[in-house]
């Protein structure tokens, strides 16, 4: 080596090392990502508990890896309690006084909905990670992204699920008044007729504990197939007083609430739930990537649980990406976020997630929606159902798309 | 609804005639010197179920307003209103199904037992101390977690009654110890504005408790499996229908009303205890004591009570009976910190509904709240919207019996305005 490279590498090794420290200066150390999880009621507290424990692995796995651009980073939870007003005060408290760079999870469309504009108009980037209503990426705002499949595609599952039972020529469609619940249930009602079975929508309020009115009228009503668009405990509650009531997951084709996934608390509160149909985003546990697998397992660990939940998985990827494309853009800049998630490739728990709508291409390119902006187009959807008694979600048969089936549903009324 | 004009032509009719009984009435009473405390009321009952015939009566003879009257007149217009609703929609489940119609009826008799007797710790609470309990919810919510702590954590198997007793015991004393600690500067004198006191020390117990029991237990749902299997049973044996069937979860009647295990156990429990807090009031020194604080402080202090002692015991008492229905619900609802919030709204809905300060009129009250919101959900034509308005229900009853009957159904004119004090 002569001393005029020996030379050209020192100064090299010193302007890098020098551009590494300038960069880890020019940030306030800790970068602080903001997290949105529903931990009190009435929002779903069961989710929202699942989505702050994986959100604290993400940031435990990150730091461990030596953080991004030369700072460890925290992630600052709010409660929004699954309340939108309550969302956009906490949205706007991340955003102007724990400063954060951009925000991840989120669980209740209508947190979603009402956050969104706060922090788009702020210029903070969002991956939602588990709000489906469509609109929330179809008003094709600049900051906002979303992992979570679409209100209409989870519906389409189900509903092309219960054209595919025997039998089925009335469904009683249980929701919630939300953002989630009503255009999920009206969406799953126009699949449903298109298969010309008929349905009749009951809707609640979130957090409702009493369905015995509810229930009668539903028996009233002679359906062959129950679906619950309710979220938290509220769909525990309907679940087993329907089963009290002779019309239960026991007695008729009974889609319960996505919560369900959290197999522990389902068993607790709904003993007579054997049978019961859940939906499931992400594939099934055997097909999870090493990063997912590598998840599943300190999420175990951590939670003493004996199943990782979707909405688990995709908090813990909401973090994780907008962590990526801080490391790509170099800068906690919202625009040059918003830059680097556009061009996206993450190896996430789910999958590998990007974005192909975006400013550089709109989804009507493609002869798309709106809701298509900002969006993840690949989420596995699936139906499991609970075939024994006490099972694991994780263990549950596969019974919806065939791609994944691996089990035929058992159907009780048969 | 086929022709809802029939139905909404027969309830403006009866707006119209209501209004204006109420007010022809309270001014025809006050010229001639008569009682008008009851008048709003009958006269808008008698309107709306009788129309000019019934106001025309009241205005030429003007009786005196008892509450036969009243009842029969109040009874007369919901009639009114259920055959218009009838013969508007006559496919409707509440006019074609008479087996529906018994379910909900049944279901509304059996939530509004249990509504009315946690409306009762409320109001005897009022009664007494003449402070509205904020933290009436968080009793109801310790009392579910309570019984589940004892019989699945703490002591896994134990009796489930034990475990009741267990969360009475322990909302008792847990009454009792804040009553004393943090309820006594308000009668003696301690504080300027004693109501908003009592107001933000109760409001500060329901957030200690309620967040106590998030940071400790934390915000995951639990239930408790149903205390009592029924026997199974089929009688008589070979009836068709059977008037009685049973299995270890459900009660049927006539193969017509069906009630779960849960509810069952817990309504009927309510009533029980009920009758004892009745035997309570009426039969012993102690609640003889009580009554006589509610109704006058100083001369139950004359008579040689202590007031002091008797709104520690109303305290405790009110709290445990909140704790009771937490416990007995635990097996039929899921559980969470924050449970305690609608039924704690429902219950200041019937305590005021059912006069401020009166036990009947809140037990009465309840019953109606859960009749009412049974008749909604079930009768409502459109199905989407018939479960969404459920928290509307009771609302609408009590707005309705505020303009006519401001001191509530059974409610007395001054209801404890002592706050406590005196002694």
């Amino acid at each position: 080596m002569t001393q005029g490279h020996a030379w050209r590498v020192l100064l090299g090794s010193a302007g890098a090392l020098g551009l590494m420290a300038g960069a880890a200066l020019a940030q306030d150390c800790p970068i602080k990502i903001g997290a949105l999880a529903p931990l009190s009621a009435p929002g779903t507290v069961v989710g929202g508990e699942a989505m702050r424990d994986a959100m604290m692995i993400a940031e435990a796995d990150i730091n461990a890896a030596g953080g991004v651009l030369g700072c460890d980073i925290e992630v600052v939870i709010g409660d929004s309690e699954g309340l939108p007003e309550r969302a956009v005060a906490v949205m706007e408290r991340l955003i102007t006084q724990d400063g954060v760079v951009a925000v991840g999870g989120g669980y209740h469309s209508s947190v979603g909905v009402a956050s969104k504009d706060v922090a788009d108009a702020r210029g903070i980037p969002v991956v939602f990670a588990e709000t489906w209503n469509d609109t929330i990426t179809g008003d094709k705002q600049k900051y906002i992204f979303r992992i979570a499949p679409l209100s209409s595609w989870a519906s389409a599952t189900i509903w092309q699920f219960a054209l595919t039972l025997p039998g089925i020529e009335k469904v009683a469609i249980l929701t919630e008044n939300t953002d989630y619940g009503i255009p999920a249930s009206e969406e799953t009602a126009r699949g449903l007729a298109t298969g010309d079975v008929e349905s009749v929508i009951f809707s609640v309020d979130i957090g409702t504990q009493d369905y015995a009115g509810i229930v009668q009228r539903i028996i009233a009503e002679d359906p062959d197939m129950i679906i619950t668009l309710v979220t938290g405990e509220a769909a525990y509650n309907f679940t087993q007083q329907a089963a009290d009531a002779g019309i239960g997951p026991l007695d008729i084709p009974f889609v319960t609430g996505q919560d369900a996934l959290e197999s522990g608390a389902y068993w607790t509160n709904v003993p007579d739930g054997q049978y019961a149909f859940v939906q499931r985003i992400g594939v099934p546990e055997s097909e999870f990537t090493d990063k997912g697998r590598a998840f599943a397992a300190a999420y175990k660990e951590m939670t003493g649980k004996s199943d990782v939940e979707s909405y688990a998985m995709e908090a813990y990827d909401s973090i994780a990406i907008l962590v990526q494309a801080i490391a790509e853009a170099g800068s906690t800049d919202g625009d040059a976020i918003v830059a680097a998630l556009e061009n996206i490739e993450h190896e996430g728990t789910l999958g590998t997630i990007y974005f192909p709508y975006g400013s550089a291409k709109d989804p009507s390119e493609d002869g798309r929606g709106d809701e298509w902006w900002h969006q993840w187009p690949d989420p596995a959807l699936t139906m499991i159902q609970y075939q024994e008694e006490g099972q694991s979600s994780t263990d549950a048969a596969i019974v919806f798309p065939d791609a994944y089936k691996t089990a035929e549903p058992v159907l009780v009324n048969e | 609804m086929e022709t809802p004009i029939y139905f909404w032509g027969v309830i403006l009719w009866m707006i119209a005639w209501g209004v204006l009984g109420s007010v022809a009435l309270n001014r025809r009473y006050m010229a001639r010197d008569l009682d008008t405390s009851n008048v709003s009321f009958a006269g808008a009952m008698s309107g709306a179920a009788l129309g000019p015939v019934g106001v025309g009566y009241l205005w030429l003879r003007t009786p005196a307003l008892t509450p036969r009257l009243t009842t029969v007149l109040g009874i007369l217009a919901v009639v009114l209103i259920a055959a218009a609703f009838a013969f508007a929609d006559p496919q409707n489940n509440c006019v074609a199904n008479g087996r529906f119609v018994a379910s909900q009826i049944s279901n509304g008799l059996i939530i509004g037992i249990i509504y009315g007797f946690m409306a009762l710790g409320l109001t005897l609470i009022f009664s007494i101390l003449g402070v509205v309990s904020f933290a009436h919810g968080e009793f109801y919510m310790i009392g579910g977690m309570l019984v589940y702590y004892i019989t699945v954590i703490w002591v896994p198997g134990l009796n489930p009654m034990l475990g009741v007793l267990g969360a009475c015991a322990i909302a008792f004393v847990v009454g009792a110890v804040f009553e004393r600690l943090m309820l006594t500067p308000m009668y003696r004198g301690k504080v300027d504005r004693p109501v908003e006191y009592g107001i933000l020390a109760t409001f500060g117990l329901a957030f200690t408790l309620q967040y106590f029991v998030q940071a400790m237990h934390g915000a995951s749902p639990v239930k408790v499996q149903r205390y009592v299997d029924f026997p199974r049973i089929r009688w008589p044996e070979n009836a068709d229908p059977h008037w009685i069937s049973a299995s270890r979860g459900n009660l049927t009647l006539f193969d017509t009303i069906s009630i779960s295990n849960p509810r069952f156990t817990a309504a009927i429990t309510c009533i029980v205890v009920l009758l004892a807090l009745l035997y309570l009031l009426h039969r012993t020194w102690t609640g003889k004591a009580l009554r006589a604080v509610s109704q006058d402080r100083d001369a139950a202090a004359i008579a040689g009570i202590d007031p002091n002692r008797m709104n520690m015991l109303a305290f405790a008492l009110g709290g445990m009976i909140a704790a009771l229905a937490g416990a007995l619900l635990v097996q039929a609802f899921s559980w969470l910190p924050q449970v305690g919030a609608i039924p704690a709204m429902r219950s200041f809905v019937i305590v005021v509904l059912g006069g401020l300060g009166s036990l009947p009129g809140a037990f009465v009250g309840g019953i109606l709240v859960g009749l009412v919101e049974a008749a909604g959900t079930g009768c409502l034509p459109d199905a989407q919207k018939a479960a969404s308005y459920i928290p509307a229900y009771g609302m609408i009853v009590l707005t309705l019996t505020l303009l006519l009957r401001p001191s509530g159904l059974c409610g007395r004119r001054f209801a404890s305005g002592a706050h406590g004090q005196g002694g």
